[in-house]
């Protein structure tokens, strides 16, 4: 059987989706292809959009951090740009959500004011963190350095042996299966086709330019392909004879019972784990970054010391019941930055990948630059800094 | 205290009978169970013996055989396996939400079975419960479930049930059993080297003929009536893949009503220690591939039992023992000669009891009828609640895996982790998705698989 399609976006994570629905609203015919594969970082992921938390280090980083140097000074920032880019992506959230509930009746569950909370528990780290508060500076939002009596009114479970926090007002939290699910099924209202369990075997090339794709539901002729399959990302570019730096990273990740909604109202981040209460109820705390391949085993070990990370932050959890545990492999890249945007060795041959630690927030935005490169339109941010070819002078 | 050299899950025939073979063998052995004594389902101790039936024959000699064996093996009651990591590491949490890890050099997995109850309308009404649910009631504190009961699904199980319900004194409106009563009929074609199981069933029927409980052959219960709690059952007769013919459903009054549909393996286990594992099911399913010896596809992992594929305690007892052997030939505690004599006369015993078992599966094999019960808003996930409209929505927008099924409706998504669910909820997704069985796969099996606090994971220093 061939199909044809003018776009094949392959991968149906949170990036996947966000392409294919930002190609379909732009009346692109596409098709999106997924595969359901153990580890897939969306469904893993705690949904926190940290646009300003994560790149000032001081989410996911500082974990990463403080596991493998002990305490001390914090990590440093990630570049500027991404910093840029995931503010503005973060900023789409709230018209995205009303588009979504219109067209396909799913709330994304974004909510508006959670705000991020960095627990300071000592001097060194209270350095640390002016100094983050100085770099960043104001021109996203008002970073404020809160007190513990603050802290406390707004969020009386919070641990009194703390020195301070950062409050990232802007940093708020989405349900990234809702989201995906519904920027999908949005795609499919704006004439977009969903292939589920259509994995992707083979790309067929000719003259410079990928004619066809073939997967488990057939192959698809199509005028452009999008490399959207997150951690996969690498594996899919050599399907065309492109080497890109993307390798699994993982993140275990342990959720509580669910636990009345308003339990916790801010998300947390401290330099044990972050924790964050969903939607429903439950409390979700991550996560751990490590380099081990396609392994999505969960650790005893991990499992133990994010549960006292959170019993620090927040004693009450200590007597509530652990769910579930489970990982996830986040597409990482060398710089932290991801892969977007065309690729040089291929005229129609595009990535989306490299969403890192913040592919949730990064999704929008992603979306939209992502389907502009492919239309040969002007994406709405700069898209160079993320081009593939940054890394040719190390990999050619 | 070193570790042992095997721990069991599981203290049921299989459990306690690995443990009794590999102990006399020399090895130490820990036995964890999390119900409060030994003996599993089918010979669970009584609670309150002065109102709960007598146990079990067999139940009681199992469990002085393990208490002979007091200097090898250990028993862990009430203790609650939740993980096992790499390096056939266990994670034990007691009821103080003690935490520790075992480390033993072979593993052997009885963990048994549990029920199978497909979604009907109005099945999550009160007053709705399995057979096993109610015999749980008479044999540890011999309460009765209710005063007007009555049972339905597949199998000799029910029989047994419903003949302790008879013993205990309560009004059995009647047994349903969805195969014809010609398939059962045949059944002593298979069952002449058991003569002594046919005759159980046999006494069964006839306890029941005499109290006056009707035995209906091809007929399931297609909806359970009532505002906050069970006041009556719809049923209806069948065709030969359980289809009800709706033009003849006959309804009763009852305050309670049983269903099971057989059973499905444990299999949480076997998945979270990395075992391959393979659909079958004409024994409940999915379980762990094993070989000849009882040893999965993880080195130092042996599976026993109804865990690893349903056959009965008979079977199960004979597995555990093999299981407990080959674990100690794997410990190198005997010979190659010993264990394959041992070996030999387990296996002519599993084949004189396997034509019957064979036949059993057959009849109550689930046929596609039974699928046809839920409607639109049928829950088909008790634990987050979720309706058969919602997910065949999320089936039609693409998500055919337990994984994302689990993501777009919720369902699967509870504590239970798709254990209750999954085994009907994957059959309808199947004939929705028009795919297979083994395409959609078993529900993924994450720690913790029993409930644990999170500060069963970060003691306080000063438990330290
Ligand atoms: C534990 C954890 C917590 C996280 N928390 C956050 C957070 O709070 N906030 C945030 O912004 N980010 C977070 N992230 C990061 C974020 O989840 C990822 O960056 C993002 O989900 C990446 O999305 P993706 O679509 O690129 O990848 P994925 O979601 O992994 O999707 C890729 C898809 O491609 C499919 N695929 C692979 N190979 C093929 C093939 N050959 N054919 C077809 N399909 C294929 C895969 O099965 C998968 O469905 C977290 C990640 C983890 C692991
Ligand atoms: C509810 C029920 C009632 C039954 N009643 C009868 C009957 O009356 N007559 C009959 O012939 N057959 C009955 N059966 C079938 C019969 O139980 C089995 O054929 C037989 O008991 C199988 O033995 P086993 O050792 O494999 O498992 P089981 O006897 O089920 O023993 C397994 C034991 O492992 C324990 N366990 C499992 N997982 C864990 C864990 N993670 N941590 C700690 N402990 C764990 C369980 O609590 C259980 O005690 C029943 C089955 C069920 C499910």
């Amino acid at each position: 059987m061939t199909n044809t399609a003018d776009v094949v976006v392959i991968g149906g994570g949170a990036i996947g989706a966000s392409v294919a629905f930002a190609l379909a609203r732009r009346g692109a015919s596409v098709t999106l292809l997924d595969a359901s594969t153990p580890g897939r970082a969306t469904s893993a992921s705690a949904g926190g959009l940290w646009s300003l938390g994560e790149s000032l280090g001081l989410g996911c980083g500082v974990i990463l951090h403080t596991a493998q140097q002990g305490a001390g000074d914090g990590p440093a920032p990630l570049p500027r740009t991404l910093m840029d880019f995931l503010w503005a992506s973060n900023l789409r959230f709230p018209s995205l959500a009303a588009e979504l509930r219109t067209l396909c009746g799913i709330d994304i569950e974004a909510e508006a004011a959670t705000g991020l909370l960095y627990l300071v528990y000592d001097e060194e780290q209270e350095r640390h963190a002016s100094r983050i508060i100085e770099w960043a500076g104001s021109d996203h939002g008002a970073v404020e350095k809160w007190a513990p009596q603050h802290i406390r009114d707004r969020d009386p479970l919070i641990t009194h042996d703390l020195r301070s926090a950062i409050h990232f007002p802007g940093d708020n939290q989405v349900n990234p299966m809702l989201l995906t699910e519904a920027l999908k099924r949005g795609a499919c209202a704006k004439g977009a086709r969903y292939l589920a369990e259509a994995r992707v075997r083979a790309l067929r090339c000719s003259n410079g330019r990928i004619v066809a794709v073939e997967s488990d539901k057939g192959t698809i002729a199509c005028g452009a392909v999008v490399n959207a399959a997150g951690a996969w990302g690498a594996q899919i570019a050599r399907l065309a004879g492109i080497e890109i730096p993307i390798q699994p990273v993982r993140g275990q990740i342990i959720c509580t019972e669910a636990l009345r909604p308003g339990t916790l109202r801010s998300n947390l981040s401290t330099r044990d784990c972050y924790i964050l209460q969903k939607a429903h109820g439950e409390v979700i705390i991550g996560s751990t970054t490590e380099y081990c391949d396609f392994n999505t085993e969960v650790r005893y070990e991990d499992m133990c010391s994010l549960a006292a990370g959170a019993i620090r932050a927040v004693p009450a959890l200590r007597k509530v019941t652990l769910k579930r545990a489970w990982a996830g492999l986040r597409p990482g890249t060398p710089d932290e930055l991801p892969i977007l945007g065309a690729a040089a060795e291929l005229e129609n041959f595009f990535h989306a990948t490299g969403g890192f630690r913040t592919g949730i927030v990064a999704a929008p935005l992603t979306g939209e630059v992502v389907a502009a490169s492919v239309l040969g339109q002007t994406p709405e941010f700069p898209i160079e800094p993320f081009l593939a070819s940054r890394f040719q002078r190390i990999y050619v | 205290m070193t570790p042992p050299a095997i721990v069991i899950i599981g203290g049921g025939p299989a459990g306690m009978s690995a443990a009794v073979a590999a102990a006399t063998q020399g090895l130490s052995c820990t036995i964890i169970d999390e119900g409060f004594a030994l003996g599993g389902q089918i010979y669970r101790k009584p609670t309150n013996p002065e109102r709960a039936p007598a146990p079990h024959p067999r139940g009681e000699q199992l469990r002085a055989e393990v208490a002979k064996l007091a200097q090898q093996i250990q028993v862990r009651n009430g203790d609650n396996v939740w993980g096992i990591f790499d390096e056939l590491r266990v994670a034990v949490t007691s009821p103080d939400q003690h935490t520790e890890l075992l480390q033993p050099q072979a593993l052997i997995l009885a963990p048994g079975a549990h029920e199978l109850v497909p979604p009907f309308p109005g099945w999550t009404l009160p007053g709705v419960m399995t057979p096993g649910a109610a015999q749980i009631l008479i044999k540890t504190m011999g309460v009765a479930p209710g005063k007007r009961v009555l049972l339905a699904g597949t199998g000799p199980f029910l029989l047994a049930v419903a003949c302790q319900l008879v013993d205990a004194g309560v009004h059995v409106v009647a047994v349903l059993e969805a195969s014809s009563r010609p398939a059962w009929l045949s059944l002593p074609l298979h069952g002449f080297r058991t003569p002594e199981i046919l005759a159980e069933g046999l006494a069964y029927l006839s306890k029941l003929d005499r109290a006056h409980v009707p035995v209906r052959y091809g007929r399931i219960v297609v909806a359970a009536q009532g505002e906050t709690e069970l006041n009556a059952v719809e049923h209806a007769p069948v065709d030969a893949e359980w289809f009800p013919d709706n033009n003849r459903i006959e309804t009763e009054q009852v305050d309670t009503l049983l269903v099971g549909y057989g059973f499905v393996p444990r299999l949480q286990l076997a998945q979270m220690a990395g075992c391959n594992l393979e659909l079958r099911p004409d024994v409940g399913g999915w379980i762990p591939i094993r070989d000849r010896n009882l040893a999965t596809s993880v080195a130092g992992i042996f599976a026993a039992g109804d865990g690893a594929g349903v056959a009965g305690s008979l079977v199960a007892a004979l597995e555990g023992q093999l299981a407990g052997m080959a674990a100690a030939r794997f410990l190198g505690a005997i010979d190659e000669a010993t264990f394959a004599a041992a070996r030999d006369s387990i296996e002519q015993e599993l084949a004189r009891l396997k034509p019957l078992r064979r036949a059993l599966d057959k009849i109550s094999a689930l046929q596609p009828g039974l699928m046809s019960l839920v409607r639109d808003d049928t829950i088909v996930c008790r634990c987050e609640e979720v309706t058969w409209r919602e997910a065949r929505e999320a089936v039609c927008a693409g998500s055919t895996t337990y994984r994302s099924l689990k993501m777009t409706s919720r369902a699967g998504m509870g504590a239970c982790q798709g254990r209750f669910c999954w085994p009907f909820l994957s059959r309808l997704v199947a004939a929705e998705a028009k795919c297979s069985l083994a395409d959609i796969g078993p529900p993924s099996a994450r720690p913790p698989l029993g409930p644990i606090t999170l500060g069963a994971l970060a003691p306080e220093p000063r438990d330290k």
